[in-house]
């Protein structure tokens, strides 16, 4: 049993980390629905993320018993509904709004202002979007140059990031396509800060973890995309 | 009753003749079958300094490869690094080491020494990751042992490390994540062993290798011998070792450097540059960086830890970070 937990708090950090498998997503899940101390661990994983980032740490409040409650009330999924569907209905609907919770907060770690937030159209592309979210962090044809990074919510605006921009619907209003502007500008000054301190520790790490020059290696997309960068992001963000 | 023990006993012999037999049967394997995973890891650690090497490896982080062209020489006592990137734009890096015998902290932590982090506590490898002997396989062209590199706690990442079996060399090494998914994979295509590149005469000769700053050697106490940084970290993965420490230079960002002997961590602490910058949390590959901002005494501080080590570790030791009492 005990074994069983340690499981799911190990599978809990690497959902933190973007890296839990789907299985175990969906066994978090599942976990989370009963046990009160895994989701308190969540919070609390979820408020030190916050902090960290100098958010408020607001987002304690945990929604999941007032959704299940109130899906309780709803006569269609009432736990005294004669059918055995009715019941099974009930509890697939709450597992769906513990995921919904769940999702939320896993966007908020993962991607830039408020996308998928504002986006409220149901479970199942919240799903549909941590797919892409968890994609956007990955392939690197998408984005063949160095960092990819999350910016975090309070300080930039709506659609500053690549992978919002990648997401919002072909026609971007004026204002957000202005935010863009401004915010290029800072991204631009962001990754020079961000290659320039990974150039860095390259090099401390070439001179102290044995693997000689390798960590060099890890600077070619950085190094490189320092002249073509401006463009190749510009391109990628109008389109 | 005394019969039957006997008759047990014996039985005991013939089964772990058996299985004796059956370990040595491969013969000539055995000897490095029985060279233990730190043997083998201290063996890298010396070959990787003091072998004369070169080759073209790949380096590859989710779907994205590059490779480049490494050669490796030590020459009268002095080592010579030139990495060249073999796509992209033209750019290479070298490196040069005065001391042949000089061993830097990771180093020391891999070669399964302890290493002294004050009067009472020591770090070892062995306390932080488990080291398996897996199959022999084959990674250019050549024989290798595969060790599986597993972390005994969540700070740090894992590795799949192959070492040939002839010198002892790095061959790949592939950063694992906790869920067991390749992270980065560094390895070599083709390599020569035990050569002179005559190439890096005229280099060495044009003084191409210029002046590259030493790395702190760690000194017969085991203990580098480090200057006092302003800063302190109220909070360190276990096993993590102060390398080296950068004071601040004219664009005021002083550096501390970690290591556990093979993950190996960077805190930037920046005075003027970075504050116009966001909070952040970036990722390249395997390596992440954690960017936050620290406002001590009425001055505002971005500190920035990079490393290639999971972000919740870079996250705690961001939050970590503060002025030394």
């Amino acid at each position: 049993m005990s074994d069983h937990k340690e499981r799911l708090e190990q599978s809990l950090s690497a959902l933190m980390d973007g890296e839990a498998t789907e299985m175990e997503t969906h066994r978090l899940l599942k976990a989370v629905a009963q046990d009160r101390q895994l989701r308190d661990r969540w919070t609390r994983y979820h408020m030190a993320s916050a902090t960290i980032k100098g958010e408020p740490a607001t987002t304690s409040i945990d929604y999941s018993a007032a959704i299940s409650a109130a899906i309780d009330q709803e006569p269609a999924h009432r736990r005294s509904a004669l059918t055995v569907f009715a019941g099974s209905a009930g509890r697939f609907a709450i597992a769906a709004s513990v995921a919904l919770v769940a999702v939320f907060g896993v966007q908020q770690l993962n991607s830039p202002a408020g996308t998928s937030l504002i986006n409220d159209s149901g479970a199942i592309s919240e799903f549909a979007g941590v797919e892409t979210a968890a994609e956007n962090t990955g392939p690197a044809i998408q984005f063949p140059s160095g960092f990819q990074p999350t910016i975090n919510a309070r300080t930039v605006s709506v659609g500053g990031n690549n992978k919002t921009s990648l997401r919002t619907a072909p026609g971007l209003d004026v204002q957000q396509a202005q935010q863009q502007i401004t915010q290029q500008y800072s991204e631009a000054e962001l990754r020079a800060y961000l290659n320039n301190v990974m150039t860095k520790h390259s090099s401390h790490a070439a001179l102290n973890s044995n693997q000689g020059m390798l960590p060099f290696a890890r600077l070619s997309e950085v190094g490189g995309q320092e002249e073509s960068q401006g463009a190749g992001e510009a391109v990628s963000e109008k389109e | 009753m005394v019969v039957s023990s006997i008759v047990n006993i014996s039985f005991k012999a013939i089964k772990q003749a058996a299985l004796v037999a059956a370990v040595l049967l491969p013969g000539p394997l055995f000897a490095e079958q029985m060279e233990s995973a730190h043997d083998l890891m201290a063996r890298m650690a010396k070959a990787s300094r003091e072998l004369n090497y070169s080759g073209v490896f790949t380096y590859e982080h989710r779907g994205n490869l590059t490779s480049a062209k490494l050669i490796h020489e030590v020459r009268e006592g002095k080592i010579y690094e030139r990495l060249l990137h073999m796509d992209g734009t033209q750019r290479d890096a070298v490196s040069r080491s005065d001391n042949l015998d000089c061993l830097r902290t990771g180093d020391m932590l891999l070669r399964g020494n302890a290493y002294k982090i004050n009067n009472e506590n020591y770090s070892r490898l062995k306390d932080f990751y488990e080291f398996h002997i897996k199959d022999d396989g084959r990674i250019a062209n050549r024989q290798v042992s595969m060790v599986h590199v597993l972390p005994r706690d969540k700070y740090r990442y894992g590795y799949v490390v192959a070492i040939d079996k002839e010198s002892g060399l790095l061959l790949q090494s592939v950063l694992m994540s906790h869920t067991g998914k390749p992270l980065e994979r560094f390895q070599f295509v083709d390599i020569s062993i035990g050569e002179s590149r005559p190439e890096m005469d005229s280099q060495i000769k044009g003084n191409q290798f210029g002046n590259i700053d030493q790395a702190d050697c760690v000194e017969s106490n085991r203990k580098v011998d480090i200057p006092q940084s302003m800063w302190q970290l109220s909070w360190l993965p276990p096993g993590f070792v102060l390398a080296s420490y950068q004071s601040p230079g004219e664009d005021g960002q002083e550096s501390l450097m970690y290591t556990d002997g093979l993950a190996v961590f960077s805190v930037f602490i920046d005075s003027v540059q970075g504050n116009t910058l966001p909070p952040v949390d970036a990722k390249l590959g395997a390596t992440v960086a954690v960017l936050t901002k620290a406002d001590i005494n009425g001055h505002q501080y971005a500190i920035c830890v990079v490393g290639e080590i999971p972000r919740g570790t870079a996250n705690q030791v961001a939050s970590a970070i503060g002025l030394a009492p």
